[in-house]
């Protein structure tokens, strides 16, 4: 039965109340373990067609009379648009339209200010050249400390629980640090684009890459007044994401203005240089930490001070959630500040905040344990929070002292490891915790169509972000069924197919999905059984669904077409969707991860050779693809770690580092040996999949994980992002003039 | 800071039978072209321009002829040959890219431009004419420690590196030279960093053969990056030879490991001094 309920719901950290309308969820879960399709390695259902190049991305949409658009960014961080004539670019070769000026003041370097729509995209990019503007340029603000003490702030959240001063005063031990993190972009292979198509005055289908289809149609259809279902949302192939593309950015009204000018389609794609400048970033942090504890280990109290580099625009991203959530400690405060700034707005990036702020934190607790003399490890376990550490709430389920009782074999090589250390390189292994969210929620709806030939469709509008969640609904529709994966098609990645689906992001569309998918499996499923039992005079509950036959408890058998074959053109279509979350209760991932580096002391050359990564997401659908999933995390994060960061020039706020050989990501020449362990326990109380997020949980301890085991090899503290040769040996010769013995002088 | 091409299908490619005509067809809006890895993007972003490129693919010689290296050899093929000297092997092993290397040539590799963020965004920096080395005043962790009064830049060639260490000859079309003397700092009154006149074409080298040589590199991750600090050296004779990369806006040769007393750090590249240290300590060791 549905019913509206008025309940929290919850993407990435933030919280909305909303009516949502959910029907019960009366399956009862599968048994733990694998199954016949669920819980077995199923490599992509689309695999070939990625890798022939048969899939067909937004960059790869051609419509007849396409134009291409080009976009004027502002060279400037800060500067009013005095005048601007579009008059020359109009009468260039091949133009058909121009835009602008899309806004009186640029406020960051790279921000759109007027476009071109061209034949071709050369003919865009050159009449773009010829825009005559007269910029007044004016003086950014890009230090965020400076903003904070401005009071230019996006926004600020404080929280306390517990008497903070007190818990201080009760700590045996303090242990006090500034840690930072830097820009990082996503830097998605696809860059930001949409391809839009007027069909008339009033209808419009958006080709885009995103995460996020019903939010792009959502937006458009409130930004041009259309009925939602008059626009049409397309992605059926994504080249990446990672929470950049959630929403359809200035490109996609940009291409669509175009369009409606021009009566042409448009393409709108950003160059690899316009994704460095102005497609979202994990912003800056600067954190000042605070941890107190009793000789024993047990936290009396936290607190940290976050200033967010969030830039232009954006939203607060939660640097302080880690503090808050991660262990039990009565006293915590957080202040989290996101400074307004000269800088191209932030955007959602994989665990936005908690990736920041676990590097901090987790940094910190090592800091203590080494204060207190206390085992890394032993110090974590200590601290565990068996109930929700903010509001007491019982977790649905967590399995993090299962995670930490797998990493103790690995945690144990540390002095075997450490011992290895030779003239300059030296060894060490580092660990650090992991939560998050990741539970997803309603609404989310799902089709599955079975037809004659016995083969079974799911459609639902939802879109694969490029992790493979297709293949992961293929095998929930197959189990359900009891049909072979390849008896499965998945139809996706389109509003005008198949119902509304979650967006792919906050870890949420395998938890969100999933459920929904099988219950429209189960739905198909019970319509064939009712028909079977009447077709062959059976009671329906003696019949089930196994390897493609109708099977009868007391030993009949009959391939499905039997049934299925008597529809001709005909179908069956079962209705799916996600139910309810469980009241009262929270629902996160946990895990834990254990890296091992090596540091050459004299040229602050960083290796990681392995990091193991133990993490608790209740039931794993496609092994396979979840340890590509722990493997992008791990790889986006020594990104991270090691050499990613987009550069500003200090004086005028120009970004410095437009291109991929400027900014830094690892080749596979940089990765480590990467071991995926992951608990694979149904959360019980969690739908009828048990089944929590993996996109996020990866990336987040990855940072503190390096930094701690590098503190393990050297004893140099490396308490800001990335840590790159000249950060390492300067945290080399802090630690020298603290402690020579320990991290030993170079041989010269 | 863009300056795109206006016309970028307006390109004309020339591709001259005779190393005279290929000289001579250079200059005035004409570009010599051979591998492109450079020469291209640099099109592409408007630092170059140009009206008409010139194929050097059929007048520049290519190959390895005992200690004779054509100056259109690939990078690849000398990373793969076993006649070359380690140190050049290993510096053009740890160039670039196999893409990059698989195109790029020898002679266009000692031609390349710096890396600085500065001069490739089109900044008005000394370097383009200007009046201001913006990197001293701005971001300038990969820039120089020597030679670095004027213009802060880092030359980015490994190769180039080598071969000063390897005492090479450069034989072009009009002369031969060491290969110190292709190089020059930049200056108030000239600001280019080679000494390649109009119309001269690099054609050959002709390196020492060393006992023993080899290369260490230091950079932000395992493959595809510059130098922040690569070290060639090679033992002869006579004595020994070290050529640096990454240090200055040219290629650095040091004339002992003392020298490095004498670098002239920015306040982000002090870095650079320990890396070098330790790099030249290992690298004389490894060919002792």
């Amino acid at each position: 039965m549905a019913r509206l309920i008025r309940t929290e719901k919850e993407i990435e950290g933030r919280y909305t109340e909303q009516w949502i309308l959910v029907e019960e969820d009366t399956l009862d879960q599968w048994p733990a373990g694998p199954l016949d399709e669920v819980g077995r390695p199923a490599s992509r259902i689309d695999g070939r067609q990625r890798a022939t190049g048969d899939a067909r991305y937004t960059a790869d949409v051609q419509l007849p009379g396409i134009l291409h658009a080009a976009v004027l960014r502002s060279p400037h961080a800060r500067a009013r648009v005095a005048r601007l004539d579009l008059q020359p670019a109009r009468e260039a070769p091949g133009v058909r339209g121009a835009l602008g000026p899309l806004a009186e003041e640029a406020n960051y370097h790279g921000q759109a200010i007027a476009a071109v729509a061209a034949d071709t995209i050369a003919q865009a990019q050159a009449a773009v050249e010829l825009i005559d503007v007269d910029w007044e340029p004016l003086e950014p603000l890009l230090d965020p400390d400076e903003a904070v003490r401005q009071g230019a702030l996006v926004s600020q959240r404080e929280s306390e629980r517990g008497d903070v001063e007190r818990g201080f005063e009760e700590a045996d031990v303090v242990v006090e640090a500034e840690y930072r993190t830097q820009t990082v972009l996503h830097n998605s292979m696809e860059t930001h684009q949409a391809v839009t198509d007027w069909e008339t005055d009033d209808r419009l289908t958006v080709y885009i890459s995103t995460q996020a289809i019903w939010e792009v149609r959502e937006a458009i259809a409130e930004h041009y007044g259309l009925p939602p279902d008059h626009v049409r949302v397309v992605c059926r192939f994504m080249g990446g994401g990672f929470g950049a593309k959630n929403g359809p950015g200035d490109y996609t009204y940009i291409a669509a203005d175009l369009a409606r000018e021009t009566g042409r389609p448009v393409k709108c794609a950003l160059t690899r240089r316009e994704e460095n400048l102005d497609s979202g970033n994990r912003n800056a942090t600067i954190q000042r930490l605070r941890a107190g504890a009793r000789a024993d280990g047990t936290l009396t109290a936290l607190e940290g001070e976050f200033v967010n580099a969030t830039g232009w625009d954006g939203w607060l991203s939660s640097t302080g959630g880690p503090m808050e959530m991660l262990y039990a400690c009565e006293n915590v405060r957080i202040v989290e500040r996101g400074a307004k700034l000269n800088t191209a707005p932030m955007k959602a990036f994989r665990a936005p905040g908690f990736v920041e702020g676990t590097f901090g934190l987790e940094c910190l607790m090592d800091e203590l344990a080494a204060r207190l003399d206390l085992d890394p490890l032993e110090l974590r376990q200590r601290n565990h929070s068996d109930d929700d550490a903010v509001d007491g709430r019982p977790f649905s389920s967590k399995k993090l002292v299962e995670c930490y009782r797998r990493a103790q074999p690995h945690w144990e090589r540390r002095d075997e490891v450490r011992a290895r250390s030779e003239g300059p390189w030296r060894h060490g292994i580092g660990m650090a915790s992991q939560i998050w969210y990741g539970g997803g929620g309603p609404p989310s709806y799902a089709w599955v169509r079975v037809g004659a030939d016995a083969r079974a469709a799911v459609l639902t509008a939802m879109q694969d972000i490029g992790t493979g969640t297709a293949t992961a609904m293929a095998q929930i529709a197959a189990e359900e069924l009891g049909l072979p994966l390849d008896r499965i098609d998945v139809s996706l990645g389109d509003s005008a197919r198949g119902p509304y689906a979650v967006t792919s992001a906050g870890s949420s569309t395998v938890p969100s999905m999933g459920p929904a998918v099988r219950a429209a499996a189960a739905d198909a499923a019970h319509q064939i059984l009712e028909i079977a039992a009447q077709r062959f005079d059976v009671e329906l509950r003696v019949l089930s669904l196994q390897g493609g036959r109708i099977v009868s408890a007391d030993g009949g058998s009959w391939p499905l077409e039997e049934i299925t074959g008597l529809l001709e053109s005909g179908q069956i279509l079962g209705k799916g969707s996600r139910g309810p979350n469980p009241a009262g209760m929270r629902i996160l991932t946990f895990g834990v991860q254990v890296a091992e580096v090596s540091v050459d002391v004299e040229t602050g050359e960083v290796r990681v050779g392995r990091v193991v990564a133990i993490h608790d997401v209740g039931r794993v659908i496609n092994p396979l693809g979840a340890s590509s999933q722990v493997e992008g995390g791990i790889i986006q994060g020594l990104g991270h770690t090691l050499s990613e960061e987009r550069l500003l020039d200090p004086r005028s706020g120009g970004v410095l580092t437009q291109t991929l050989d400027s900014y830094r990501m690892p080749t596979i020449a940089d990765m480590p040996e990467i071991v995926t362990d992951l608990v694979d326990a149904p959360d019980e109380h969690l739908t009828n999949l048990g089944s929590k997020g993996l996109g996020e949980p990866p990336i987040v301890p990855t940072a503190a994980a390096i930094a701690n085991a590098i503190r393990d090899a050297t004893g140099a503290d490396v308490r800001s992002l990335p840590i790159t040769r000249d950060e390492m040996l300067r945290a080399l010769r802090e630690a020298r003039e603290r402690t020579p013995e320990r991290v030993g002088a170079p041989a010269a | 800071m863009r300056h795109a091409n206006a016309h970028p299908n307006a390109l004309e490619l020339l591709r001259p039978e005779s190393i005279e005509a290929a000289s001579s067809s250079l200059g005035d809006g004409s570009v010599a072209l051979a591998g492109g890895t450079e020469v291209v993007p640099q099109l592409r972003d408007g630092i170059l321009e140009a009206e008409r490129l010139v194929q050097l693919d059929d007048v520049v010689p290519r190959g390895i002829d005992e200690r004779r290296i054509g100056a259109g050899t690939r990078l690849t093929e000398l990373e793969a040959s076993g006649e070359v000297p380690a140190v050049l092997r290993e510096a053009c092993r740890l160039s670039a890219s196999p893409q990059l290397r698989a195109m790029g040539t020898i002679g266009g590799n000692l031609l390349q431009a710096t890396r600085c963020w500065y001069w490739r965004l089109h900044y008005p920096c000394r370097l383009h004419g200007g009046e201001r080395c913006f990197a001293r005043e701005g971001v300038h962790r990969e820039h120089a420690i020597f030679g670095n009064g004027f213009c802060a830049s880092a030359h980015p060639s490994d190769p180039a590196a080598a071969l000063l260490a390897l005492g090479t000859t450069l034989r072009t079309n009009r002369r031969e030279l060491p290969i110190a003397e292709l190089y020059r700092l930049p200056t108030e009154n000239d600001r280019s960093t080679t000494t390649l006149e109009n119309g001269e074409i690099i054609l050959e080298l002709e390196y020492e053969q060393p006992l023993a040589s080899t290369y260490l590199k230091a950079m932000d991750r395992q493959s595809w990056s510059f130098a922040l600090v690569g070290v060639a050296a090679a033992r002869f004779e006579s004595g020994t030879r070290i050529g640096l990369a990454g240090v200055a806006p040219i290629p650095w040769p040091l004339d002992a490991p003392a020298a490095l007393e004498r670098a002239t750090p920015l306040p982000q590249t002090a870095y650079k001094v320990e890396i070098a240290t330790a790099l030249v300590r290992r690298a004389l060791e490894a060919i002792a």
